[in-house]
């Protein structure tokens, strides 16, 4: 391993420009002549527009124009669309609902867009705003999954009857009661997913700007796939086609999901340049990214897990109710089917599993894929039925989940996935040693004498990542394909330019990505840079999520220097007068082999330009290689994390005092930066135990609309973390890599609350595990104790 | 409009403003200092924290025209030409950052919580000091260690020399 | 997001005056709290505008008020519902009754609703605040029929 290479710890090359405040966010692109767009939004969770009058707005200083849905019609611009087509057990297809940019008949949740005022400064467009008359006849609302499907729900879209979007399900069901029915023991339990508000620390935004000269449009937006967004805004909206339209997503401030999708407010802000005439930018307000940025989770569900009289699983059984909010977002579909009920098998041999997925609509704002995306419901459903099931029959829940481990690989689930490689009890045994489990019980006892209750609780967690096999999910229902792209540009002066279809939004991929470079090809990281996130000069990528960009977007990368160096031994065998088949090209350096002949990569990337060694006739000159690289399985990221938590039975507030996590990511490319992604995970999945709900009212109205009352995770609410890894290799891509972004969020939420069910002694506690409800749970067990007194 | 005046980044500026301009806005597009950003607008997650007078304030809570005759420092006049300040230092030795969106509030809070508190800081103080910052990448581990570094760097007057290895 | 209030409060007027009084716009002009107009369409029907400040949301409401379920001199029911441009709406109303004793105890029974930005950022306030107007309100009552 060089210094900088493969493994190697290396400080970021971006992080140069974030802590001088050079970075450069959406909202920091200012363009010349550009206007200011505020949003209209509605105030109901469910209206008709009855009218729009627009007339007082047009009047107020510095507007420079209203628009509507009626505009948007006018100019015949298409819905914005779901792009994975999931059927119902019935065979039929999905219920996709249109959904306009700006809403045309009727509003579907608080906050949907129903006018845009564009004016020559923010505040003008803001106060015009106020001004906007919208004619509501509020129509009945409901927001609860739970209540979407019953008789008297309001109903939502008229395409899907009772609020329904797809009755799926996966699995044997015969088989599977069957196991059931002959079990000698049955764990149930009911679980929420509770509703979760992504919140990247940077708002969403957009700049549109059309060139009327050459008809080309230009977008800046908050994106994590720029070019999947330019395909969709080309394709189904109809903008512009794919070549006349750029889409640039600069330094992006954090996603965790929420900026895959295409919202309607860039696509209102491309059109209205256009319209206008001039660049048109919006910049989210924290209380708009609350009531448009897809929400995550929200996920109602009975589980059941049979086990035999050796404590083996013989059987898993859930049905869920996965709310998708008013429209279905650009990959909602596929959260609560394919990335949810294939994971259900967890780390452990099910022989039988179904499970029943109802999609409903709600008047909430859309839910899509946000940080795990599927994994973390399956893996709590998972990992709160073995911990449930360990009390109930008395076995150790580390033993219990030993008993159950997974040993042979490759193992084929019965729900899709076939597990390539993994080490589950390694990973346990570590984690177990790193959180001094043995030690646990004198620790309770310590807490006790203090007054405070003491609980310890693991999960077991594993992912399917490095989405994906394009074939495989095409025959799932993706409406694209989840291979990745790498232009390695080789400069004549032997520095190098890696074009990569992968988006960087705090992954640190300037960094990793030139690591792999700089290995493989013996130059300095200082002389690679990687380019992503404009459509003009990166070639079709599909963007970073589900923990890809490690697996698929280097791995293309290695597909592109497989070439590079090939075409670079024939520019050295000329250079050497060696047959090609005798260079060897090691630490920088083409060599003929078993000689000391040979030349440094620099003279070759200078000759493949020249080209004075070689005639056009026998080689091209140059050296730039491309690749498509496409994986042959999705990766399986696995590993235990304990978390240890000390409660105060009077306030019922949790301290978590100990958190260890082991996790197998294949191959580390820089482990501090791996570290880093595992303590984010993580944070984000306590928020969700212990803080964080999205909370509707009956009406349809968000409650919880600010961090004034959306508890986000702050410094003093997680400890430090002791993070440890373990290595089995992924044998589907080239570099053995499987992917780390969303790990912590998906171990975390069942090893936090596992650990505050052990420490009061009760099977059930609702997230987020407020104070409140600990201390309500506390006493309901006391109560409990007593009265069987 | 009314003018004000005020010294930012140790520059005088003077600029006629809207009476209802924050200063976050006044940074933002009047000066063009980008480096402040704004993460929300209820006075919760710090990404705007700036010095005013050698005391760190969240920029979104006070309008422009109330710093008349002020000193303001942001994230950009925090280094010494090409020297980087020991907190900025130390912020890319313990990967004290991801998509660097918070950053510049919190690199300005963490040189504030050590004015106030010393160079010597535990991480229960460090903890509960960034109470009015929020990061949603890092889950705080390396921002905590990040401060503690920065805060000797800035006492033995030396740069940070502590890998992100460790 | 729905809440309710009730309450009472003692008038040092007989239930005529204040019965009269309770259906004067002038008078309900000058008691409700940021009233800036209310403008009789009918016996039954106002155009009111009044500037409702809760948390950090402060803006102007424009809507119609309606007296209903007339039962002079015992009581009525006055609601409306008023919309808040870009802050939101608030809908609701009160039944007041009217018991002659010691001058007129008057009862009322709030229920109301808001919705939009004034939900998202206010509830937690506007119950406090709703409470602070209904004070608001009777005060300035109070001092109109004395």
């Amino acid at each position: 391993m060089s210094a900088t290479g493969i493994g190697a710890t290396v400080r970021r090359k971006e992080d140069q420009r974030f802590i001088t405040g050079k970075g450069h966010y959406t909202a920091d692109v200012n363009r010349a002549g550009q206007t200011h767009a505020c949003f209209v939004r509605s105030p109901h969770a469910h209206a008709r527009i009855k009218g729009i009058d627009a007339t007082a707005a047009s009047k107020m200083p510095g507007v420079v124009a209203v628009l509507t849905g009626a505009d948007l019609a006018v100019d015949k611009l298409g819905n914005l669309i779901c792009g994975w087509m999931i059927h119902s057990k019935d065979g039929s297809a999905m219920k996709m609902a249109p959904h306009p940019a700006l809403a045309q008949t009727k509003a579907c949740h608080v906050g949907d867009p129903v006018a845009v005022v564009i004016a020559e400064t923010l505040a003008q467009a803001k106060d015009a705003a106020e001004k906007v008359q919208v004619d509501y006849e509020v129509l009945p609302a409901v927001a609860d999954p739970a209540q979407a499907q019953s008789a008297g729900a309001a109903q939502i879209h008229e395409v899907a009857p009772k609020n329904t979007i797809y009755q799926w399900q996966l699995g044997d069901k015969g088989k599977t009661d069957a196991a059931f029915q002959s079990a000698a023991h049955v764990t149930k339990l009911d679980i929420v997913n509770n509703r979760l508000v992504p919140n990247a620390i940077e708002p969403r935004a957009a700049i549109g700007e059309y060139d009327s000269g050459t008809g080309h449009f230009t977008l800046w937006n908050t994106t994590q796939n720029p070019h999947v967004a330019r395909l969709v805004i080309a394709a189904f909206i109809g903008m512009a086609p794919e070549h006349k339209l750029r889409v640039i997503a600069p330094d992006v401030g954090g996603g965790f999901g929420s900026k895959i999708f295409i919202y309607p407010e860039e696509v209102v802000a491309l059109w209205a340049s256009k319209r206008v005439g001039r660049p048109v930018k919006w910049v989210a307000e924290r209380v708009e990214s609350f009531l448009s940025d897809a929400h995550g989770r929200d996920h109602v569900t009975h589980a059941e897990m049979a086990f035999d009289r050796d404590g083996k699983v013989v059987g898993l059984r859930a049905r869920t109710i996965a709310n998708l909010g008013a429209y279905m977002s650009t990959f909602s579909s596929s959260v609560p089917t394919y990335l949810y009920a294939t994971l259900l098998s967890g780390q452990y041999n099910i022989p039988n599993i179904y499970c029943e997925v109802d999609a409903v609509y709600t008047n909430t704002v859309p839910v899509d894929a946000y940080r795990g995306a599927g994994r973390p419901e399956a893996t709590f459903v998972v990992e709160r039925l073995v911990e449930v099931a360990a009390r109930e029959l008395s076995i150790d829940p580390a033993e219990l989940r030993k008993r159950n481990f997974i040993h042979q690989f490759p193992h084929q689930t019965p729900v899709i996935l076939a597990y390539d490689a993994g080490d589950y009890n390694a990973s346990l045994k570590k984690a177990l040693e790193l959180a001094d489990y043995k030690g646990f019980a004198k620790r309770k006892r310590e807490s006790a004498r203090d007054g405070k209750l003491r609980g310890i609780g693991l999960s077991a967690y594993i992912e399917a990542c490095g989405l994906a096999p394009s074939q495989a999910a095409g025959s799932l229902g993706a409406g694209v394909g989840l291979w990745e792209s790498a232009e390695v540009r080789v400069n004549p002066t032997g520095s190098v330019e890696v074009l990569t279809g992968s988006h960087s939004h705090g992954q640190g991929h300037e960094t990793t990505f030139a690591q792999l470079v700089s290995e493989r090809l013996g130059i300095a990281i200082d002389n690679v840079s990687i380019v992503h996130g404009d459509t003009d000069i990166v070639q079709f990528g599909m963007g970073t999520y589900g923990s890809r960009s490690g697996a698929v977007g280097m791995s293309a990368i290695v597909k592109a220097l497989d070439k590079v160096e090939a075409k670079a031994k024939k520019v050295a065998s000329h250079l050497l007068e060696a047959a090609e088949g005798d260079i060897v090209f090691k630490d920088g350096k083409f060599t003929v082999a078993g000689t000391d002949r040979s030349v440094p990569w620099g003279d070759v990337a200078l000759n493949a330009y020249t080209a004075h060694k070689f005639s056009g006739q026998e080689l091209e000159p140059g050296l730039k290689e491309t690749s498509f690289y496409d994986p042959t399985n999705f990766t399986f990221p696995a590993g235990c994390h304990v978390c240890e938590v000390e409660i105060d039975p009077d306030t019922g507030e949790t301290e978590i005092v100990n958190w260890t996590a082991v996790d197998d990511f294949g191959v580390l490319v820089n482990p501090m930066i791996v570290e880093g992604q595992v303590h984010g995970g993580i944070t984000q999945g306590v928020g969700q135990a212990l803080l964080e709900r999205a909370i509707y009212d009956k009406d349809g109205q968000l409650v919880t609309g600010s961090f004034m009352d959306y508890c986000m995770p702050r410094a003093h609410d997680v400890p430090s973390f002791k993070v440890g890894v373990t290595v089995t290799k992924c044998p589907s891509n080239p570099l053995g890599i499987k992917g780390c972004g969303e790990a912590g969020a998906i171990a975390a939420p069942a090893a936090v609350i596992n650990a505050i069910t052990d420490a009061i002694g009760s099977e059930q506690i609702a997230m987020p595990a407020t104070p409140q409800a600990v201390w309500t749970a506390i006493q309901r067990g006391n109560a409990t104790r007593k009265a069987a007194e | 409009m009314p003018a004000v005046s005020m010294t930012v980044n140790g520059k005088p500026v003077t600029a006629d403003v809207d009476p209802r301009t924050l200063l976050v806005q006044f940074l933002r597009e009047e000066l063009r200092l980008t480096g402040t950003h704004v993460g929300c607008d209820t006075s919760q997650c710090g990404a705007c924290v700036v010095h005013v007078n050698g005391r760190a304030i969240k920029s979104c809570t006070v309008f422009a025209l109330q710093l008349e005759g002020a000193k303001v420092a942001t994230i950009e006049g925090l280094a010494n030409g090409d020297q980087l300040h020991p907190m900025q230092e130390a912020f890319r030795d313990n990967h004290g950052l991801q998509c660097g969106f918070c950053t510049p509030g919190m690199i300005m809070a963490a040189v504030d919580i050590v004015n106030r508190k010393g160079h010597d800081l535990d991480e229960h103080t460090i903890r509960s000091e960034l109470e009015g910052n929020l990061c949603r990448c890092t889950g705080y581990h390396n921002i905590v260690k990040a401060i503690a570094a920065g805060a000797r760097a800035m006492g033995s007057g030396a740069a940070v020399t502590q890998k992100a290895a460790e | 997001m729905a809440m309710v209030m009730d309450g009472e409060v003692q008038l040092p007027a007989p239930r005529e005056v204040v019965w009269a009084k309770l259906n004067d716009a002038e008078v309900l002009k000058a008691c409700i709290p940021g009233c800036e107009s209310l403008e009789k369409l009918s016996e039954t029907e106002f155009q009111a505008v009044a500037v409702v400040k809760i948390g950090p949301v402060k803006a102007k409401f424009k809507g119609k008020v309606r007296l209903s379920d007339l039962d002079p001199p015992n009581g009525y029911r006055i609601s409306g519902e008023g919309d808040g441009g870009v802050a939101g709406f608030a809908k609701g109303g009160a039944t007041v009754a009217l018991t002659p004793k010691d001058g007129t105890q008057l009862s009322y029974h709030v229920d109301a609703q808001i919705g939009g930005k004034l939900a998202q950022l206010g509830q937690r306030l506007v119950n406090g605040a709703a409470k602070n107007m209904a004070d608001q309100f009777f005060k300035n009552f109070v001092a109109a029929v004395s």
